[in-house]
Parts: structure tokens; C-alpha cells; sequence
């Protein structure tokens, strides 16, 4: 087997995100209302095919990556593995105590993923940089930027299907701040770009 | 570790991808390695020594601890 460029990897999770988007959009409001309860074990579940086939991917990529960045993967996924465990711990006994109510509970357990995905990624960026890598300008990948954008577009979607699904505020409100925030954190990724290749063409 | 990797790699007139390609590792593990931010393992450093044809001790050589 090869291994995994960025650029392969980073289009095929992104496709596999843009999918699992538009069918968490198209069938997640049946699953409350269907009559049947086989499908409403498929349309809850049916978005989730995609989010398998990342962590396919994302197992495929660590397995064939070189030593480096096995190291990098085992750094950032252990301090995933920490904060998701402090997280779920801290939810589930407040929940056990009946201060979160089991509706909150569910709704911190679908966090749990998309969680451990953004300290993974924090934490392997920032080990990355101490070896001397600058994961957030990965050479042959898609640059982080275009990924927070793409983020933001995926989550802006999202916002406004739920604005006019009549969705409360708190999920409302989280989406346009996580959409916002990506926004923000790609405007920051492209000044840093512009800057640096500016410092480099003063040098040159 | 200080290393000579960066030094032999000139010599042979290829670039960090060039090696990295020839080692089977990114690019950036080798400028890692050429900078001394990462001492490659003892399977790697036989294959940066097999690859310029010197011997491992040649090539790494221990620093400071």
C-alpha cells in the first residue's frame, strides 16, 4: 500500500463531510417523525456512513504515515484521548445527578467526535511546529485556510437550514458562532500567509 | 544528534523531496531530521546510510545531551 498524500486525504474527507452535511440535513428531521422504528434507525444513522469513512481514512493515513508522523498522531491523539475522557467524565456523572437533563446528555454525546477531531488537530499542529513543520502551510495538501473556509460554508449551510427549520436558539446561536469562528481563524490563517510570503520576498 | 544529512543531500544535488521520496518518508520528516529537531530511528538511519553508501556513524554523530 502508499501512503496517503495530504491532498488525497484532504479531498476525500472533505467529500465525505460535504455528503454527510446534505444527509444530515435531508433525513435527521424524519428520524423523530417516521412511523416505522427501523427507519428511524436509518435515517439517524444513515448520515453517519461518511463519518465512518473518515475514520477509515483517518486509521489508512496513520497506519501507512512514516515514524515522524506516527509520533505527531500518537501526540495528538493522546491528548484527545485525555480531554474527550475528562469531558464525557464530567458530562455523564452531572447527568447521573440529574443537573444535566438526558437531553443534554445526548446532545454532549454527538460533541464528543467533533471534539476529539479539533484538539487532535490543535495538538498535532502545535507538536508539528516543534519539529519544525508548519502544518497549518502543509505543502502538498489543501491549506488550512481553504479548509476553515470550507468549514465556515458547510456550517453557514447548516445555520440557515436550521433558521428556517425553526430550531432553538442554542443550536442556532452555537452554529453561526462555529461558523463565525472558522471564518475568523481562516481571515488569520491568510494575513499569516500574505506576511510571510511578503518577509520572504523582502528577503529574497 | 548532530547529523551530515543535509551536507550529503547537497552533495548528490537533490532536494529535501527528492530524499524524502528515495527514504519513503514527508518531507518534512527530513527537514526534522536535517535540522536535528528528530533523531530518525536505527531502521532509518540504516536506510539514509544505505542510501549514500557510508556507514551510520559516519553520517550521525552524538551531540551534547
Amino acid at each position: 500500500m502508499t501512503r496517503f498524500s495530504n491532498k488525497q486525504y484532504g479531498r476525500r474527507a472533505m467529500l465525505a463531510m460535504a455528503i454527510y452535511v446534505v444527509l444530515l440535513l435531508a433525513l435527521l428531521p424524519y428520524a423523530r417523525r417516521a412511523e416505522h422504528l427501523s427507519l428511524q434507525i436509518l435515517y439517524a444513522l444513515l448520515p453517519l456512513v461518511p463519518i465512518f469513512y473518515v475514520i477509515w481514512l483517518m486509521a489508512k493515513r496513520i497506519w501507512l504515515s512514516n515514524e515522524l508522523e506516527q509520533r505527531l498522531h500518537l501526540i495528538g491523539l493522546g491528548a484527545a484521548t485525555a480531554v474527550v475522557a475528562v469531558f464525557t467524565l464530567v458530562s455523564g456523572f452531572l447527568a447521573v445527578a440529574k443537573v444535566l437533563s438526558l437531553d443534554t446528555a445526548a446532545v454532549i454525546l454527538i460533541w464528543v467526535f467533533p471534539l476529539l477531531m479539533f484538539v487532535y488537530a490543535t495538538v498535532r499542529a502545535w507538536a508539528a511546529r516543534r519539529y519544525g513543520s508548519d502544518a497549518f502551510c502543509e505543502d502538498d495538501g489543501i491549506p488550512m485556510y481553504l479548509r476553515f473556509l470550507i468549514g465556515a460554508g458547510l456550517l453557514s449551510i447548516v445555520a440557515v437550514w436550521a433558521y428556517f427549520h425553526s430550531a432553538d436558539e442554542f443550536d442556532l446561536g452555537l452554529l453561526v458562532g462555529l461558523a463565525a469562528s472558522l471564518a475568523l481563524g481562516a481571515l488569520i490563517l491568510v494575513l499569516r500567509r500574505w506576511r510571510s510570503r511578503r518577509s520572504s520576498g523582502t528577503d529574497a | 544528534m548532530n547529523n551530515r544529512v543535509r551536507e550529503l543531500r547537497a552533495q548528490h544535488g537533490w532536494s529535501q523531496a527528492d530524499l524524502a521520496e528515495r527514504l519513503d518518508v514527508s518531507r518534512q520528516t527530513v527537514n526534522a531530521i536535517e535540522t536535528g529537531k528528530y533523531d530518525p530511528s536505527l531502521p532509518l538511519a540504516f536506510r539514509i546510510a544505505k542510501l549514500f553508501r557510508l556507514s551510520i556513524e559516519s553520517i550521525f554523530v552524538p551531540g551534547k545531551e
